[in-house]
């Protein structure tokens, strides 16, 4: 029962929902449009930019860093806002080669960096225990700019502007909690939403995500293991906890045909 | 079901109630753990990071880890930059300042002579760390310096039990400087052979051993080997009559292994610390293991 402390779980529920905020309504998009890599792309151009940037000699632990990651994960956003305009039917396989290139470019840029050390590749992916209120101030501040963005689009990013705004909130985020949780964050509530219509649907993937993640640092605390991990299968347990309601109250007949009136209609 | 729960969790707080007053150690590392056993007895409540089958440079965050380390009288740890990756952010989440400097952080890498230090201008020559290699448990020499200094500190931070401290410190030392003419004894054999290592952890111990290291299989960590290297390593392992391929227990075998199958050189796995292997259960047979292995591979 050690470590049950809000003190110590606080924080790290905070960022999560700092993450589920950006995450769950750009999910739906990454389903809708079918590149669910994509989140471990724009991580790895942002990891691949803070490795160029070392070799410019931009201090690891200021903000050139930011900048650095930012750029690279905007450049490889454009890139593939481009791929999507011009091969629109291979856009998934592209996602997926610049994935392992940009991760063995680091690996060749390392092998004779004077000072490349494991932990320059370790440097934008954070552990969700370890955060700060401190660092969440920013993150709050770019997802509240983000989210604005979407609003004013109506939720409907298209292009370049997609491409960008998830680039910036993924490259945030993985500092934050891990690409393991972004992947997460972004694909599970919007995958367990799938049968679901309008504002229902985000509400609810919104109350997927955050149930996830409580319950997952709560478990994590009890059960003495690694929150991060644990999140993962909470987030996917309350996912088919959603969908098995779902299917439950739509199996109930009078709902039922209600249902399917209103989803013909739409 | 919850009501056993709570009551069992009411039962252990009474049970744990007298013992309130025993000074809670946190140990980053098992081999320091059980320096800290051999010095406090059970006059210490112990709790150790990791294990010796985990590499120390990484750790998963859990929140039981935060609560230990915030309920810490006193932390002890390699430092040196070993635990670089999370200690501090463990540190300052648990809010524990009591622990974060002073009487109540004991880092026992600054309490030696650390090897391959660089100075100011090679710095930029490769992936060394600024304070020096931090594997010194492996020196029974430096352990016992270590061992000294903790016990020093023991006493300083824990004064009610002072006497059991300088009596426990005493009786180890006994013991281990016989150990350590012993294991030097049974050594002997090694002395100017030659081994290759899968990482560079081992200069401690080939320093105290007067063994030669005469190349690594991964020189920078988590950087694969080029094919030059690896050419050039199998040529050397052939040609120097080498003792042995070196690894620690906890690091992935297939390097070791590929490089015996084309030079005939056997693999030895070491513990590397306490609960490396089966006999390493304590820091006594940490070396016992240790030297019993390099010595079977000499034969």
């Amino acid at each position: 029962m050690q470590g049950l402390d809000i003190s110590i779980l606080g924080p790290a529920c905070v960022a999560g929902l700092i993450v589920l905020s950006t995450h769950v309504p750009l999910g739906k998009q990454v389903l809708g449009r079918g590149i669910i890599f994509i989140d471990l792309a724009i991580a790895q151009i942002a990891g691949l930019g803070v490795i160029l940037a070392q070799y410019f000699g931009i201090d690891e632990h200021g903000l050139g860093v930011q900048f650095a990651a930012a750029a690279a994960a905007l450049a490889g956003a454009g890139l593939l806002s481009w791929t999507d305009r011009r091969w629109p039917e291979y856009q998934e396989p592209l996602i997926g080669t610049l994935f392992v290139l940009a991760a063995t470019g680091g690996l060749l840029l390392l092998a004779d960096n004077p000072q490349g050390g494991e932990h320059l590749k370790d440097l934008l992916v954070g552990q969700i225990l370890w955060v700060s209120y401190a660092q969440l101030i920013p993150a709050a501040v770019l997802s509240a700019l983000l989210l604005m963005v979407m609003w004013l689009r109506r939720g409907r990013l298209t292009g370049l502007l997609f491409y960008g705004v998830f680039a910036l909130a993924i490259t945030a985020s993985v500092q934050l909690v891990g690409v393991y949780l972004v992947f997460a964050s972004l694909i599970v509530p919007a995958l367990a939403t799938v049968g679901m219509r309008g504002r229902g649907r985000l509400a609810m993937a919104y109350v997927i995500g955050a149930a996830g993640y409580v319950a997952g640092l709560a478990l994590s605390a009890v059960l003495d293991l690694p929150s991060g991990a644990m999140i993962v299968w909470t987030l996917a347990g309350c996912a088919l906890l959603a969908q098995l309601l779902h299917a439950a109250r739509r199996s109930h007949p009078a709902r039922g045909a209600t249902a399917a009136v209103l989803e013909a209609a739409e | 079901m919850k009501r056993i729960a709570i009551s069992l969790l009411l039962l252990a707080s009474v049970a744990a109630a007298p013992a309130q007053a025993r000074l809670k150690v946190f140990a980053c590392e098992p081999e320091w753990g059980s320096l800290v056993r051999e010095l406090a007895g059970d006059k210490v409540d112990l709790d150790v990071a990791t294990t010796a089958l985990q590499d120390v440079h990484v750790v998963e965050a859990k929140p039981s880890l935060i609560a230990k380390v915030r309920a810490a009288d006193l932390v002890v740890c390699t430092g040196a930059g070993l635990e670089v990756g999370w200690l501090p952010q463990l540190i300052r989440q648990s809010g524990n300042a009591k622990v974060a400097s002073g009487a109540g952080s004991f880092m026992a890498g600054a309490q030696v002579k650390t090897l391959e230090k660089p100075t100011a201008l090679d710095r930029a020559n490769g992936d060394v760390h600024p304070d020096g290699n931090p594997h010194i448990q492996m020196d029974p020499r430096r352990v016992l310096i270590v061992a000294r200094q903790l016990d020093a500190r023991l006493i300083q931070v824990d004064p009610a039990n002072a006497d059991t401290y300088r009596q426990r410190g005493a009786d180890f030392e006994k013991r281990w400087l016989a150990a350590m003419s012993r294991w030097k004894a049974e050594a002997a054999p090694l002395k100017g052979r030659k081994v290759v290592v899968h990482h560079t952890s081992w200069v401690y111990l080939w320093d105290w051993l007067g063994v030669q290291q005469i190349g690594a299989l991964e020189p920078k960590p988590a950087v694969p080997p080029t094919a030059a290297h690896l050419a050039e390593l199998v040529g050397t392992t052939k040609s120097n009559d080498t003792l042995a391929i070196v690894h620690a227990a906890y690091q992935d075998s297939k390097p070791s292994n590929w490089l015996s199958e084309r030079t005939g050189v056997p693999v030895v796995s070491l513990p590397f610390t306490v609960g490396g292997d089966a006999q390493s259960s304590d820091l006594f047979g940490l070396f016992d293991s240790t030297i019993s292995k390099l010595v079977g591979a000499a034969k």
